[in-house]
């Protein structure tokens, strides 16, 4: 058992932000001791919510005088337990700091703090006629910390692109409390790109404090389409027919029969037939003008491919449902089962129905239901392994399948994780994916930025030690 | 060097003495050029020269060594010319995996077939190569459309200092599979290995390319219209302040331009045009369409050829007409009579406004001068958020005034990132922000 936290160091942060926001009782810890993998859970030492940069690097200098490891947490949805911290690790957390800094129109850019949700900054900025692109579906939860931590992308990155993209600077505080600039819109000044090597880190290198987005116009028009498909297979043609044919809608959305009765079946509800075995949503957005003959296209491709019916949806409101039936999906899954592991290999795009099917075999295999909803367009799998995490048999089986998914999508030449990070969950089949050299690059760079060792320990990287035979 | 160099490829593949001079290094002449066939042997070279102490510099076809911060010595530079083959290309993934050594007008040939194209118009020629374009990671106009090298390119393969071959990226859009290294190289000017294989990310080929071309009575006007158009509310693919130099716009003085590049499809396309003319209150001057609009965008991408000095400025887009009004600042660093004088171009969307100048004042005083008046210009930029790049110009001058500005707390980091890539400290040494 780790020791509880010191009345000391208690004081000493309660010193910092106030007596409420250093949270150390049992019962209150409880909310942090998961993210949205529920699979994995753990105790941390304490929780701090500091209120600003200055807060955070005084309550990270008092930590790393300690030598208290630290892990950043923003609103706890990620999906790769990258926010759980160990019985002696504290967790810094961003929930106070939800203010928008700065708006500027005129450069189309907003500076915010770490804690803000993803959906609040685009309704910041539509008075404006802006909006923040990344869409991750927990974007009504999610905060920007997070998703510049996880390099998030969304249904709409397909042709906007991920977080990365949009963060064009950020305040960073290391584990010592030292206070860095990185980046900024209107400034070339030459050097590394440590912004771009600080989003999506994990929180392995730091904690960002502030963070300047750039914004887009909204498109002046939408439509979205939904295609009925009575084999999965036939989806996942229409998809690289509809790219072949040099559309690129702003997402291409799957989600297959499983997912489509689970949705049915709860208070998201979209209206899609439960008898088809793949709804494939597709939108385009731009000038009003230019989106009849896109739409048009896109129907052809998709009778092509064996589609059973195309909607359009006519007004907003049935466009949001049908928005809702995939953005909701995972809650709604969670009523079929106790428990989901979702997986978030990508792989190219004309590999789709070839690993759609070998991941199919694999849940068959292990007696798994694996319902899936996904980013096509981006070839983004998002394979949902249902279980009870209490049946530890069957949580034995939702680790062989899920590591067979992996090695499927590695070998169709993608990746093990298209946006939900690495974190905890993944970094045992970090050595798929990477070189025994390449992880030691990754390695020194993190001790360039935590010499220590101590900035959200135990994730990312593989041990040294287990980094040759992970997979197993 | 050459000798040993050659023992371990083969004599075709070293130059040396008068057929080096073509590979200077802002004006320094390398002992050796190296031509290597394969990854496993640039991967070669940079091991022995790692036990050497060789300084090496890492090159493409040569077009950008006369550019950047000039190194501290130059022994060996290691162009990956040689090293050229398209090793994958799938239309449906809409990627291309090519050698570092590829140019992007071949890139651009086998791509086209497909209707697809690299939405990226970096400064120089198409026959700048892949690997020099993510080695030094400049955007052009295009950028307010698709984002900069950073943002296109997939993956990579670096061969660190020391001889080590990384694998950066993959080949999807889609990647959180560890840090980001991947970004950290792009743009790093060859301080952290050679880049010898580059995968991008592409895009179809609009139905419609066109440009709208205006014309301003003077240049702050030019730079007041190009920033309303960069501000209305299309996703525009480029938006451009042009000022040519003397006698470049026909007789006498130059009238700036500001060209829109519109790509869309063909509703969408009169749709923006629409917008885009009501905005400016005027009706374009031209109106170029197809290639004709690729063109006046290629020209763009010209710009800096035969320049001696180029100069990149940058503050807010908003302030675009500040940072036109500052480029007074420099009328006396040239002659005005010679050649075309000096030519302004800038990006509308990020605020980077380029300089170009034919000939810089040539006597010991001026070019003491002109330090002291770029080493101002960049402390007052500087002062409010924003940046001033000599990418390239006379060695004496960008020695004494720094290719870079100040990079300040990152400092650190960066000396701790060369050391994990280079450990013998042999690439690319005064090159880049320390």
């Amino acid at each position: 058992m780790p020791e509880p936290l010191t009345k000391d160091l208690r004081d000493r942060l309660r010193s910092v932000v106030g007596d409420a926001w250093v949270i150390a009782d049992a019962d209150r810890l409880l909310a942090f001791e998961s993210d949205g993998l529920t699979a994995y859970r753990r105790k941390p030492l304490a929780v701090v919510l500091p209120r600003n940069t200055d807060e955070i690097s005084r309550v990270m200098g008092i930590l790393s005088q300690e030598d208290v490891p630290v892990v950043p947490r923003g609103a706890g949805t990620g999906l790769s337990g990258g926010a759980l911290a160990d019985g002696d690790a504290v967790i810094v957390g961003t929930a106070r700091m939800t203010d928008v800094l700065e708006l500027d129109p005129d450069n189309r850019l907003a500076r915010v703090q770490p804690g803000m949700i993803n959906a609040d900054l685009t309704t910041a900025a539509e008075p404006f006629g802006l909006y923040y692109a990344p869409d991750p579906s927990s974007q009504s939860a999610c905060t920007l910390g997070g998703n510049v931590a996880e390099n998030s992308g969304g249904p709409h990155c397909l042709k906007y692109g991920v977080t990365a993209r949009y963060v064009t600077g950020l305040t960073v505080v290391t584990y010592e409390g030292k206070i860095i600039e990185l980046g900024g819109f209107g400034r070339e000044p030459g050097g590394y790109d440590l912004l771009g090597l600080f989003v999506g880190s994990e929180g392995c290198f730091g904690i960002a404090s502030e963070i300047e987005v750039r914004l887009l116009p909204k498109p002046e028009g939408v439509r979205t389409l939904l295609a009925i498909f009575d084999r999965l297979g036939d989806a996942g043609s229409a998809v690289t027919e509809i790219m072949a044919e040099g559309l690129l809608p702003a997402a291409l959305e799957i989600i297959d029969g499983p997912t489509i009765r689970a949705v049915e079946a709860s208070i998201f509800a979209a209206g899609f037939p439960t008898d088809a075995e793949a709804a494939l949503v597709i939108e385009f957005d731009g000038i009003e003008a230019g989106l009849a003959s896109d739409v048009e296209r896109a129907v052809v491709q998709c009778r092509a491919a064996g589609a059973r019916e195309v909607r359009i949806a006519d007004s907003a409101e049935e466009r949001l449902a049908l928005w809702r039936g995939r953005k909701k999906a995972f809650g709604a899954m969670g009523q079929i089962g106790r428990d989901l592991m979702v997986q978030d290999g990508t792989v190219p795009r004309s590999k789709l129905t070839e690993v759609l099917g070998r991941i199919s075999e694999i849940g068959v295999r292990h007696d798994l239901t694996i319902a899936n909803v996904f980013h096509a367009g981006d070839g983004n799998l998002h394979p949902n392994l249902i279980f009870d995490r209490r049946d530890s048999e069957e949580l034995a089986r939702v680790d062989l399948a899920s590591t067979e998914i992996m090695a499927v999508c590695v070998e169709a030449g993608g990746t093990i994780t298209g946006e939900h990070g690495v974190g905890l969950d993944k970094r045992r089949y970090m050595s798929l994916v990477h070189s025994p050299d390449e992880l030691e690059a990754m390695r020194h760079i993190k001790a360039v930025f935590d010499p220590r060792g101590r900035m959200n320990p135990g994730k990312v990287l593989p041990d040294p030690s287990d980094s040759m035979g992970a997979g197993a | 060097m050459a000798g040993l160099l050659a023992d371990r490829l083969s004599e075709a593949q070293v130059v040396d003495g008068v057929e080096a001079e073509r590979w200077a290094v802002c004006g320094q002449v390398p002992q050796a050029v190296v031509f290597p066939q394969s990854e496993e042997q640039v991967a070669e070279i940079l091991s022995l020269s790692s036990d050497e102490g060789w300084r090496c510099i890492a090159g493409g076809g040569g077009s950008w060594l006369h550019g950047g911060q000039p190194p501290q010595s130059v022994d060996v530079v290691v162009s990956t010319m040689k090293i050229n083959d398209i090793s994958a290309y799938e239309p449906a993934d809409l990627f291309i995996e090519a050698q570092a050594g590829t140019e992007l007008e071949a890139l651009e040939r086998r791509t086209v077939e497909c209707r697809q194209w690299l939405a990226l118009d970096p400064p120089g020629r198409e026959r700048g190569t892949l690997g020099a374009m993510v080695a030094v990671g400049t955007a052009g106009p295009l950028q307010a459309g698709f984002g900069s090298p950073r943002d296109q390119v997939l993956g990579a393969t670096l061969v660190t200092g020391d001889g080590r071959v990384l694998g950066l990226g993959g080949r999807v859009v889609k990647n959180v599979a560890g840090f980001d290294l991947l970004k950290m190289v792009t743009g790093s000017w060859g301080t952290l290995g050679v880049i010898t294989s580059v995968t991008m990310r592409l895009h179809p080929v609009p139905a419609v390319d066109r440009s709208l071309v205006f014309k301003a009575p003077d240049v702050a006007e030019g730079a007041a219209l190009a920033c309303r158009l960069a501000q209305a509310p299309l996703s525009l693919a480029a938006v451009e302040l042009l000022v040519p130099g003397d006698g470049e716009s026909g007789a006498g003085a130059s009238s700036p331009l500001v060209a829109v590049r519109i790509l869309e499809s063909v509703d969408g396309a009169d749709e923006a045009e629409r917008v885009v003319t009501e905005r400016a209150g005027m009706q374009p001057a031209q109106r170029l369409a197809g290639e004709e609009s690729a063109a006046i965008f290629g020209s763009v991408r010209a710009m800096e050829d035969g320049a001696e000095l180029v100069l990149r400025l940058n503050l807010l887009p908003s302030r675009l007409p500040d940072l036109v009004e500052m480029t007074s600042r420099l009328s006396d660093l040239y002659e005005p009579t010679v050649g075309w004088g000096m030519r302004l171009a800038a990006h509308a969307h990020t605020g980077v406004l380029r300089v170009m100048i034919a000939k810089v004042t040539r006597s010991d005083e001026g070019l003491k001068h002109a330090t002291v008046v770029l080493g101002v210009l960049r402390q007052s930029l500087e002062a409010e958020g924003g940046s001033l790049v000599v990418s390239q110009g006379p060695p004496k001058i960008v020695g004494a005034v720094g290719a870079w500005g100040e990079s300040g707390p990152t400092a650190p980091f960066a000396a701790g990132i060369r050391a994990a890539f280079d450990p013998s400290s042999i690439l690319a040494q005064g090159r880049f922000p320390q």
